[in-house]
């Protein structure tokens, strides 16, 4: 009786196998000897009844830095090995950030290291879209071990599925079918497709493109006259070959001032990606940009002070290339102010990386490309610069509004939602009316001057709709006028919620809240002002079929806004990267396996955790 | 015999009349196929009056802590029927040791390979590991690897059945044991005696 596996019958497989559940099921009620519940029975292992609920399940989300966080829900007395989670990314190993797991010592298994609760790993450097599989088995305290499960990430959505059955590393007929010598083929691979597989090569491109797009800002231009200074101070004897030679060793050595800035950056990682998301630094790069955009408007010229700007030439007498390389360095760190925004952007995506190679070799590649032209400038001489006129002032205004729009949203995330949005509305009327997209137009108007004119009404509208939308309350800049459609969100009153920002403070809390209603779960929820999704998670919290629910609870809010080291610890204590995170405590005070949220929540979730918990 | 075609039948109606009993038959998965396959392997009191069914994997840690005191409960109740369902489903060398021990079954070396992979503690257990476990076992290994050869066709399509059976039954994990009426998992020895125990209490009360 052989069974031949096709596609046919998979199909009668299922078949097969509902049928015979049902005719266990059967036999038990028939012969009333299935699970022996309520029979007075003394053996609670025999009662093990099928669960349907898994004993593991795999969320992903996305931590404040933007890495992907893989986070396994481990049922109450189960346990997940270690080493068995891992991930791939078309048939790569990733490599997980996991924390250390509990030694499991046992005279039959030996030492190995299980999670009990919930974990969470993060992996960085991924490709932002995709699927990534990722594996895991673990076992139950009851002494069963459940197959390896395989799961699909979607990069993109972050949804996750599960790995169709045949994709089981073991069990699989087709597996079975072959004897299994283990031995993976391995493949060669030549460096540099490794290299755009993985996805550096493609960045390490883009920030040389990022660099190009800078060197067209006017803050690339304070670097002219001194490399200028620096070629005809070299005299007469200057042939195009040396100038290069010069000119190259400026670059080079300006884009190593970047790029050790970028090595800095990436190696200190998430401190910095905190430290930049601080209220402070907030604002003080919104401020910058707000500077910024008012120098594009002309309001004042930024340039190195002439004096600095000569001494800095006057040093490169003899034009040595050591003097350029000088130069170069010096140059690259002097007029960092004016590329701060952008490099802001660079420097946070090498602290994400938390590697700093990837750090150094992306703020390397942004200053060579800022370079590139300054090479031509180098073999051409200053006439190949664009002739000032009135589209090169177009140009800055353009790059001012963008500056003054990257302003209003990183101040958004310390302003109210609605705030933004009548800010943004601002915007776009203002640049409208900027750029003449109002201006009267006579039957002699030119088609582009009928475009602008049609841009600039269709700003003006969705300004519009922004402010509006603002007064009425509205946070989301798409759907600004929502509240139009949709009933009012009625808050439900529950207990005010104590907020703390150190564990100390947490723990005061936490204790009164048992004191005031002793037996009561505590529901932890981890925010900060600057954390966006936090606040599209109170909305989910504060709607009514919720709240009326969770206002049965005891509520502490960790507050993480200020990221100093008392938030830090109390961060570190409950093992989280930041917000945001819901957790349930027990009326213990400890935490119930299985009640954490991390992410972006829905109503569903929350309702899931609570039901688990028998809230 | 005849009670349980009828149960089978009845659980089959139960599932819906798009499932006739012909499948059912042609992938010889029915209770009777489940107790009494003919090529799994089996020990214990082949007359006994209860069975257990055991689905066992060669790198499930609860496996080797539970089999020893299975075996110890069985050996001394003495009518206790076994039955050995190979169901390798935690890693690739699972398969493997689930082979080389029914490979050895046909030179009635089930039983040596099955004690030496299980007395391997921990999980995680290599091929090579195992190979060596076989090797010091006592059995025959060239005539081992014949009756793999041989026989690999047979083999394969059991370790099938096993997870079709498995997978029907919606079996969680690695071990389960079925005794009688009964499904569970990791007991220890007197936990096993007890459920020889209940199990006999509730075959005399129907």
């Amino acid at each position: 009786m052989m069974w031949r596996a096709n596609a046919p019958l998979r199909t009668i497989r299922q078949g097969v196998a509902m049928a015979m559940r049902s005719a266990f099921l059967l036999l038990g009620c028939l012969s009333p000897l299935a699970a022996a519940e309520g029979s007075g029975t003394s053996f609670p292992a025999l009662s093990l009844a099928r669960s349907d609920t898994a004993p593991f399940s795999l969320t992903a989300g996305r931590d404040p830095s933007g890495r992907l966080l893989l986070r396994w829900t481990v049922a109450p007395g189960t346990y997940l090995y270690r080493d068995s989670l891992k991930a791939t990314v078309e048939g790569r190993g990733v490599t997980l950030d996991l924390p250390e797991g509990e030694a499991k010592d046992d005279a039959n298994f030996g030492i190995v290291q299980v999670f009990h609760a919930d974990v969470e790993a993060r992996a960085g450097n991924l490709a932002a879209s995709g699927d990534l599989r990722a594996g895991y088995q673990g076992c139950s305290e009851k002494g069963i071990c459940y197959p390896p499960r395989t799961d699909i990430v979607d990069l993109t959505s972050l949804a996750v599925r599960s790995a169709p059955p045949g994709s089981r590393p073991a069990g699989d007929p087709e597996a079975m079918a072959q004897p299994s010598s283990g031995l993976a083929p391995a493949g060669g691979e030549s460096g540099a497709e490794a290299l755009f597989r993985d996805g550096t090569g493609w960045s390490m491109l883009a920030f040389l493109g990022f660099g190009l797009l800078l060197s067209l800002t006017p803050c690339v231009f304070p670097m002219i006259p001194i490399l200028a200074g620096m070629l005809t101070r070299s005299g007469e004897t200057l042939t195009t070959r040396r100038a290069l030679a010069l000119n190259g060793a400026y670059v080079l050595a300006m884009a190593t001032a970047y790029a050790l800035v970028g090595a800095v950056a990436g190696w200190s990682g998430a401190n910095l990606q905190a430290a930049l998301q601080t209220p402070l630094a907030l604002g003080v790069t919104a401020a910058i940009f707000v500077a910024l955009a008012l120098s594009m408007f002309g309001l004042f010229d930024l340039a190195l002070p002439t004096a600095l700007a000569n001494r800095l030439s006057g040093r490169a007498a003899g034009g040595s290339l050591g003097g350029a390389a000088v130069l170069g360095f010096g140059s690259a760190l002097i007029v960092g102010p004016c590329v701060t925004p952008p490099l802001a952007g660079a420097l946070l995506y090498a602290a994400t990386t938390g590697d700093a190679a990837t750090g150094a070799g992306a703020l390397f590649m942004l200053g060579l490309g800022m370079g590139l032209p300054l090479l031509l400038v180098g073999l051409f001489g200053p006439r190949i610069l664009p002739r000032g006129g009135l589209w090169l002032e177009r140009a800055k205004q353009a790059f001012g509004v963008v500056f003054l729009a990257i302003a209003v949203l990183l101040a958004g995330r310390l302003m109210p939602p609605p705030a933004t949005l009548a800010m943004l509305g601002a915007l776009l009327i203002g640049s409208a009316a900027f750029f003449g997209g109002l201006e009267r137009l006579g039957s002699a108007s030119m088609p582009v001057a009928r475009l602008v004119h049609a841009g600039g009404i269709l700003a003006v509208i969705y300004g519009a709709a922004l402010i509006i939308g603002a007064a009425a309350g509205a946070d989301d800049p798409l759907r600004p006028l929502a509240f139009a459609s949709t009933a009012p969100v009625v808050l439900t009153k529950g207990e005010a919620a104590v907020t703390v920002a150190s564990a100390e403070d947490f723990d005061r809390a936490v204790a009164s809240a048992r004191a005031a209603a002793a037996g009561r779960p505590i529901l932890v929820d981890f925010t900060a002002d600057w954390c966006t999704v936090c606040k599209s998670n109170a909305r989910v919290m504060a709607a009514p079929e919720l709240g009326s629910r969770l206002a049965a609870l005891g509520r502490v809010t960790a507050d993480i806004t200020k990221y100093d080291d008392a938030t830090r610890d109390l961060l570190q204590r409950f093992q989280l990267v930041g917000p945001p995170a819901l957790l349930l405590l027990d009326a213990d005070g400890r935490e119930i396996p299985g009640s954490r949220l991390i992410g972006p929540v829905t109503a569903e979730e929350i309702n899931r955790r609570l039901d688990a918990a028998a809230i | 015999m005849q009670r349980r075609h009828l149960l089978m039948l009845a659980g089959v109606l139960a599932a819906g009349t798009a499932f006739a009993t012909s499948p059912l038959r042609a992938e010889g998965i029915d209770v009777d196929a489940i107790l009494n396959d003919p090529a799994a392997p089996t020990a214990g009191n082949p007359k006994g009056d209860v069975t257990v069914v055991a689905y066992l994997d060669y790198n499930c840690p609860f496996c080797k802590k539970s089999a020893p005191d299975l075996e110890r409960a069985a050996r001394e109740d003495g009518e206790i029927r076994l039955v050995y369902k190979d169901w390798p489903i935690l890693t690739d060398a699972s398969v493997y040791g689930a082979r080389m021990a029914l490979a050895a079954n046909y030179q009635g070396g089930y039983r040596k390979v099955h004690d030496a992979l299980m007395a391997i503690p921990g999980r995680g257990i290599s091929q090579e590991r195992m190979m060596e476990a076989i090797q010091a076992s006592g059995v025959d290994v060239r005539r081992l690897e014949a009756d793999l050869a041989a026989h690999g066709e047979e083999i394969t399509a059991l370790l099938r059945r096993n997870l079709e059976q498995a997978d029907a039954l919606g079996l969680e994990g690695t071990p389960t044991y079925l005794i009688g009426p009964f499904r569970t998992s990791t007991l220890d020895y007197a936990g096993f005696k007890e459920a020889f125990a209940e199990a006999r209490r509730r075959q005399a009360a129907k």
